[in-house]
């Protein structure tokens, strides 16, 4: 395939950026590492008049963390910055973890969390974590800023609740309360460097043995990352014994609703929900245990 | 081992420098003034009738110089068995069907590739549908659509092989097993696609720089698809990143840019896309197989009947040298007294087949080897103890295919064991873990004419300078397996030089000696190699008669070339240096060069090849019960390959045949869905990545190949086949899932453990 011809910008300033895409309309593209945009360029999937780089954008790149704030990851921080960040991996295991399982080094070392959720894969390794833990992102356009919880952000396969103007400059995830825990889970039937067939990010809050609060999310098994809701509210208020634990994979298993492709048949798929939901949700207990002992 | 001092070291490739520097050419850095970018229509449609090709749109974009379909060519089939002209079934571009998505129809040549590209666009094509098939027990049938008129049944090829009695043989037995295994579609996946550039001269004559395992193959049937004399083509590879038997064939695109380069003036390159490599390119090909065998009550092998089914795709390409091989990789490894082989190439509207690293044997091993521990179990044998009591020895001659001469396959068996700590493991079975073994032999080169040759199979000219160099001119081909380097390591020793001495030239076929049939069949290091061998002990000669002349030595001295020098054996007085000895010999003939040349046609070898090599290998995993995910943790090889030229390369060999056999037994499939390939990028292929490779740990058994250069025989080819058994066996010792067909898959896995 040939790569089509465009015009490239790259602004030194956010308005710069935004009054660009609102210029250019439509035919715009934003791009941060390039790694899901120009690939798909290459294969003639999408066809951008312009692309706009956000990369010279001064301080985009930032990953900022205070107990009051929580994180927030900018939009052109990348992977492999999220993935080795000492407050990340204190504080969010799970996001680092998520972050450094996404890909292989180089593209690490060139694509960003933001441009993970904003290409809005049903498989984005960086999504299902993120939206358990109550992340919001920040979307700035010509009108200001709004902040978007994730669980309203995604809205199909490649579509996002962005306007076209729009540009998300930062994500932001709360400071975990006191016996929290969380974890994600990812699999591929075809090696370990693969888009994942199935991924479970998990946020759990217990006070003793007792679920109070309790995020399950899915990639890859339905259009947009999805939340078990029914499991959910199966855990919450009750003891996190290991029966409740099987039944609650059980439980994300039926709720999915995978298909099959080239990676993995929909009934595997399915089945694996079930494992990892229960594998993420034993991990997650176990640092939300560590966690309340650790205050 | 023998004692030399520069084969069996680790010389570093002569390529090495410019790959790792990026200054190594390929076919698609070379740019000519004036150069059209080539590309190809394919069939959007499995079978069809064609009806009409309406170019005139295309042929009218600006910027388009050339268009041309079927109908402008000369129409004249081809295919790599020219000794039987009925399976040469392909034309250059399709000229009256399409037989498979992706069968070339048109092609384009403008100013550059985005106008060719739009080109394509603007070609209508009007397709009649054809019923089509794409199982190869529903092809064989009577009532299935006819691929090819002349191939009723659909069938192009059989082979059959019988010796010794099987029926007997199996009444003979106490205890007889069939099964039937099946093999997926994988790709080569060679890292540099094909690519290709033509120019013609205002003489007419054409050279092709083209990325190809076989100069001399693509120089004949070019000209033939072209109506030229052989030799106004003149063939040049360049660097070429990967082979593995895919590109070992003319292709359209070498003709099209032949052609195109003739009727416009201008040179004209074709570089394919990955997703075409993926969804139309040749592949190994999927196979039916079922085996039977016979034992005795101790392990004894009394018979084999072995029936196998070659999924083809919709030309022979290689295959019929596949189906030929699969018989006689069926009789390797063990000693089967009676042995009964029925094989068929079957037509299917799919992308051919072709060949792939193990032309054959990583199919036909896969059943045999898994066969065999099945049978160890049954007999309540250990799989090894079960494989050295049956295991072939030097001195072994299987009728119809080989006379086997070096041979280490017991003591691979008893490396490979000892290496795993094969015995402890298999006992004390933890479960999730497993340990399992598969072995091979394999091919030195073919001995059967196919191509119809008249040269002999491999050529090699030296020429001796005076300022002690000497130039090494081969059509031997290096495609990233370091023939070069192999080849300059067997003068340099042969003529006591060091590498840099060594300048070589290889691979061009207006430049190189006739012939060479090209890197496949792992045929280069023995065949090239017996001819270099033969040109430089010519040059010897000629120095060492000069230097007997020049020091007055008695006839009975013997003589040496050593260090740089020639010189009487043991007498280092009595010599002079490599330099001085040529100039020498050049004087003594009147200023004549000192030049060679050598030749080798495997004579008095049977039908099959001059040299076997063999192996076996161990592998352990883990399986999570629950996922079904395999980990092979670690492997352990021992092989035998005779004289190991270059220890690191054969290493590599080694690394990179787990790897293709890690990604044959665990992750790799072309997908197929109606004739469609469904796999368009490596994201949806999947190739193992760093992170997927298991340890691995090797040794190569002494031994000596009589017939080889310096005691060498294949390595790295064979090697590519005992993984995947060895795997499937260590999955059931780990899981109690037993695969019989390819490939393992977690979901297989976890399906198989319930039962
Ligand atoms: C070989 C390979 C392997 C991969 N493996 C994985 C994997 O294992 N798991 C996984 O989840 N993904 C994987 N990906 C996909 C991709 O690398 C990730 O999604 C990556 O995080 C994308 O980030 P980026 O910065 O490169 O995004 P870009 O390509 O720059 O952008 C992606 C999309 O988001 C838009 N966009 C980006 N940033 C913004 C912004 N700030 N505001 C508005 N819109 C924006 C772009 O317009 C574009 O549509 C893989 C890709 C490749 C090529």
């Amino acid at each position: 395939m040939t790569f089509p011809k465009f015009e490239y910008l790259a602004p030194q300033t956010l308005d710069e950026a935004i009054s660009i895409l609102e210029e250019k309309g439509p035919e715009v593209r934003v791009m941060a590492g390039g790694t899901d945009l120009l690939v798909k360029m290459r294969q003639g999937l999408l066809k951008p008049r312009t692309v706009v780089s956000l990369k010279r954008i001064q301080g985009l790149d930032k990953i900022s963390f205070d107990r009051k704030d929580g994180l927030r990851i900018g939009a052109t921080a990348l992977l492999a910055d999220v993935a080795s960040h000492p407050s990340v991996r204190s504080h969010y295991p799970a996001v680092a973890y998520a972050a450094s399982e996404t890909a292989n080094v180089q593209i690490r070392n060139m694509g960003t969390v933001a441009g993970n959720l904003c290409n809005a894969a049903p498989s984005a390794d960086n999504a299902p974590v993120l939206t358990a833990m109550g992340a919001c992102v920040v979307l700035a356009g010509p009108r200001g800023e709004r902040c978007l919880p994730l669980d309203a952000f995604f809205l199909g396969p490649g579509l996002t609740a962005m306007e076209p103007s729009e540009i998300l400059t930062e994500i932001r995830v709360p400071f975990p309360r006191r016996g929290t825990g969380t974890s994600y889970q990812h699999l591929s039937a075809r090696g370990k460097v693969d888009i994942s067939a199935v991924g479970v990010g998990v946020m759990l809050r217990v006070e003793g043995k007792t679920c109070r609060e309790a995020g399950i999310i899915l990639g890859a098994v339905a259009p947009t990352p999805l939340r078990a809701r029914r499991t959910e509210k199966l855990l919450v208020g009750k003891s996190l014994t290991a029966d409740l634990l099987e039944r609650a994979g059980r439980s994300a298993a039926a709720e999915s609703a995978p298909i099959s492709d080239v990676r993995a048949t929909a009934s595997y798929r399915r089945k694996m929900v079930a494992v990892l939901t229960r594998r993420a949700l034993s991990e997650a207990y176990e640092r939300a245990r560590r966690n309340a002992k650790k205050r | 081992m023998k004692a030399y001092s520069i084969v069996g070291r680790d010389i570093p490739r002569r390529d090495a420098r410019s790959k790792a520097t990026g200054s190594a050419v390929y076919t698609d850095d070379i740019k000519l003034p004036g150069m059209l970018h080539g590309r190809i229509l394919r069939s959007p449609v499995p079978h069809a009738r064609i009806l009409n090709i309406d170019v005139s749109r295309a042929a009218a974009l600006p910027g388009v110089k050339c268009v041309i379909t079927g109908q402008d060519t000369p129409k004249i089939k081809y295919g790599n068995w020219r000794l039987f002209p009925a399976t040469q079934d392909e034309y250059p571009l399709a000229v009256d069907k399409v037989r498979f998505v992706g069968d070339e129809v048109a092609a384009v040549a403008a100013v550059d590739r985005d106008t060719a590209e739009e080109a394509l666009s603007l070609i209508r094509v009007d397709y009649e549908e054809l019923p089509a098939v794409y199982d190869v027990r529903r092809a064989i049938r009577k009532d299935a659509p006819l691929i090819h008129e002349g191939s009723p049944g659909n069938v192009s090829v059989e082979r059959k092989i019988a010796y010794g009695d099987v029926r007997a043989g199996f009444r003979e037995a106490d205890y007889v097993r069939e099964d039937t295994f099946t093999v997926h579609p994988v790709s080569h996946a060679y890292l540099e696609p094909c690519s290709t550039v033509a120019r013609c001269d205002p003489d007419g004559r054409i050279t092709l720089w083209t990325s190809t395992q076989t100069p001399y193959i693509v120089q004949c049937l070019l000209a033939s698809v072209l109506g030229m004399r052989e030799n106004d083509i003149r063939v040049i590879k360049p660097f070429v990143g990967g082979g593995f038997g895919g590109k070992m064939e003319l292709r359209p695109w070498e003709f099209c840019a032949a052609f195109m380069a003739k009727k416009t003036g201008r040179p004209v390159k074709f570089v394919l896309e990955r997703e075409e490599e993926l969804v139309f390119g040749r592949r190994r090909h999927p196979m039916r197989i079922t085996s039977k065998v016979g034992f005795k009550k101790d392990g004894t092998l009394v018979a084999k009947d072995l029936k196998i089914l070659l999924d083809g795709g919709a030309y022979n390409a290689m295959g019929p040298t596949a189906t030929f091989l699969c018989g006689n990789f069926g009789a390797m490894l063990y000693r089967y007294p009676n042995y009964r082989f029925y094989g068929r190439h079957v037509y299917t509207n799919k992308p051919p087949a072709s060949a792939m690293r193990g032309f054959g044997a990583p199919q036909s091993l896969f059943a045999a080897e898994s066969q065999m521990n099945m049978a160890a179990e049954d007999l309540g044998i250990d799989p090894i103890e079960l494989r050295l009591k049956n295991a072939q020895v030097p001195g072994d001659v299987i009728p119809d295919v080989a006379t086997i001469s070096s041979c280490g396959f017991v003591e691979c068996l008893r490396e490979v064991a000892r290496m795993s700590g094969w015995n402890r493991k298999r006992k004390t079975h933890k479960p999730g873990r497993g340990i399992g073994v598969g072995c091979y032999s394999f091919i030195s080169g073919g001995v059967f004419n196919w191509f119809n040759t008249q040269y002999p199979f491999s050529a090699a000219e030296v020429r001796a300078f005076s300022d002690g160099t000497v130039h090494l001119l081969t059509m031997a081909s290096d495609i990233g397996q370091g023939s070069d380097t192999a080849l300059a390591q067997i003068l340099a020793e042969e003529l006591g030089l060091r590498m840099e001495d060594i300048r070589v030239t290889s691979a061009d076929t207006a430049m190189t000696p006739q012939a060479d049939l090209g890197s496949w069949g792992s045929r280069v290091t023995l065949m090239a190699g017996n001819a270099v061998v033969q040109a430089a002990r010519q040059i010897k000669e000629a120095l060492f008669g000069a230097v007997s002349a020049r020091f007055n030595l008695n006839v009975i001295y013997d003589f040496e070339c050593k260090e740089g020098r020639v010189q009487a054996r043991g007498r280092p007085d009595r010599g002079v240096s490599f330099g001085e000895a040529v100039a020498m010999a050049q004087k003594a003939n009147r200023g004549e060069p000192v030049v060679a040349r050598g030749y080798y046609t495997p004579r008095n070898k049977g039908l099959v090849t001059p040299a076997f090599s063999f192996g076996a290998q161990v592998a352990e995993v883990s399986v999570d019960r629950e996922t079904g995910l395999v980990e092979v943790e670690k492997i352990w090889t021992a092989h035998d390959c005779g004289t190991v030229i270059n220890p690191t390369a054969v290493e590599g060999q080694l690394e990179g045949s787990i790897h293709m056999g890690l990604g044959y037994a665990l992750s790799e499939e072309l997908r197929m869905e109606n004739g469609r390939t469904l796999n368009r990028t490596f994201l949806d292929y999947k190739m193992p990545h760093a992170p997927d490779m298991p340890a691995n740990e090797s040794l190569c058994v002494d031994t000596y190949e009589p017939e080889g250069p310096m005691g060498a025989k294949e390595a790295g080819e064979g090697l590519v086949s005992p993984t995947a058994p060895a795997i499937a066996e260590a999955v059931y010792h780990a899981t109690g899932y037993r695969c019989k067909d390819l490939p393992i898959t977690p979901e297989k896995i976890l399906k198989g453990m319930k039962k």
